[in-house]
């Protein structure tokens, strides 16, 4: 059940939780304005979990096919979005599993800083190429916490009833997170 | 939490800020919300009691259930192949004074080789032609334990 969300302003565009109500009861228009509202930070999430550019596409529409299905199973704890992340780290899971190929990310061009000296620009390329690199080898609950606090800027209470652990636990695994990072990119 | 590990935090964010920014721009979402939705229409939804069927929980008592059926009609099956060989034997009983050297022979044939073999009381070189009635009366009852 989805808690009750106070109504959209006149003129301003549904919440998440009308456009749920509404998929509900048929409306694939509604669905789509869900895809167009979270397809970008899904993607950057995926892409940041490793997910290579190529299947960023295809694994950002799976992810929402099964949010769709299970949209019985949303109780509202926490918004549409971390939700549908948590999601997205499930697929990506799977999709892993069946490739073998997902952590083993290049260093892309979309790590690296468009603007400034080149030479800065390689610099900031290679290091967020290792960054990436470096969530790769940590642990899923670490790489997922850090991903939802550092790029999708997420509070611990929500990351926390996103996937299912405590406040505490979540600040304790982002910790952890930081800390074999920072090493890894001494 | 010192200038430099709060530096140091801050550019780490920064860099996870930046992860994966150029394939969310190259997403089409238009194309990807339209394709979600000729999706969820064509591929049919799973039906609720298909969902409860696959739930691990109903699949571990199935499974069990399954697993005890299986052992029942194994079992049921073992003693049913080995009851005409009881059978064979149970005539015999107190009653061997009584048989003469003929019908003893006679009832040890009748005797399933395996369990002949298993108990390893008849010689299969030597046959029972041989052996006198009491002889074949102490095989007898051997066999029948």
């Amino acid at each position: 059940m989805i808690p009750a969300e106070p109504l959209a302003a006149p003129g301003a565009p549904p919440t998440d939780a009308a456009l749920i109500a509404a998929w509900q009861g048929g409306d694939e228009q509604a669905a789509a304005e869900l895809v167009r509202r979270h397809a970008r930070a899904l993607a950057r999430f995926l892409a940041g979990g490793g997910a290579l550019e190529v299947d960023v596409d295809d694994l950002v529409q799976e992810t929402f096919i099964r949010a769709f299905r299970g949209v019985g199973r949303f109780r509202g704890l926490c918004q549409f979005r971390t939700w549908l992340l948590t999601i997205g780290g499930n697929v990506l899971r799977d999709a892993a599993r069946r490739a073998k190929r997902a952590t083993l990310v290049p260093l892309g061009e979309d790590v690296r800083a468009t603007g400034g000296d080149p030479h800065e620009r390689a610099v900031a390329g290679e290091v967020a190429g290792r960054l990436l690199e470096g969530l790769g080898r940590l642990p899923r609950m670490q790489r997922e916490v850090f991903l939802l606090r550092a790029q999708q800027a997420l509070g611990y209470d929500e990351i926390a009833a996103a996937l299912g652990t405590t406040p505490g636990a979540a600040r304790v695994h982002y910790h952890h997170a930081v800390k074999r990072l920072k090493e890894y990119l001494k | 939490m010192n200038d430099d590990a709060m530096l140091h935090d801050a550019r780490l964010r920064e860099l996870a800020q930046r992860l994966g920014a150029r394939a969310a721009d190259r997403l089409d979402v238009d194309r990807t919300a339209q394709a979600v939705v000729t999706r969820l229409r064509e591929q049919p939804r799973v039906t609720a009691p298909a969902i409860v069927w696959m739930r691990p929980a109903w699949l571990k008592l199935a499974a069990a259930v399954v697993l005890l059926l299986g052992t029942g009609l194994v079992t049921r099956g073992v003693v049913r192949d080995r009851r005409p060989a009881a059978t064979s034997v149970v005539p015999v009983g107190e009653d061997l004074s009584d048989l003469t050297a003929d019908q003893l022979r006679e009832a040890i044939g009748s005797l399933d080789q395996p369990m002949t073999d298993e108990s390893g009381a008849v010689d299969s070189g030597g046959g029972i032609e041989s052996l006198s009635a009491d002889e074949l009366r102490a095989l007898l009852r051997a066999l029948e334990g």
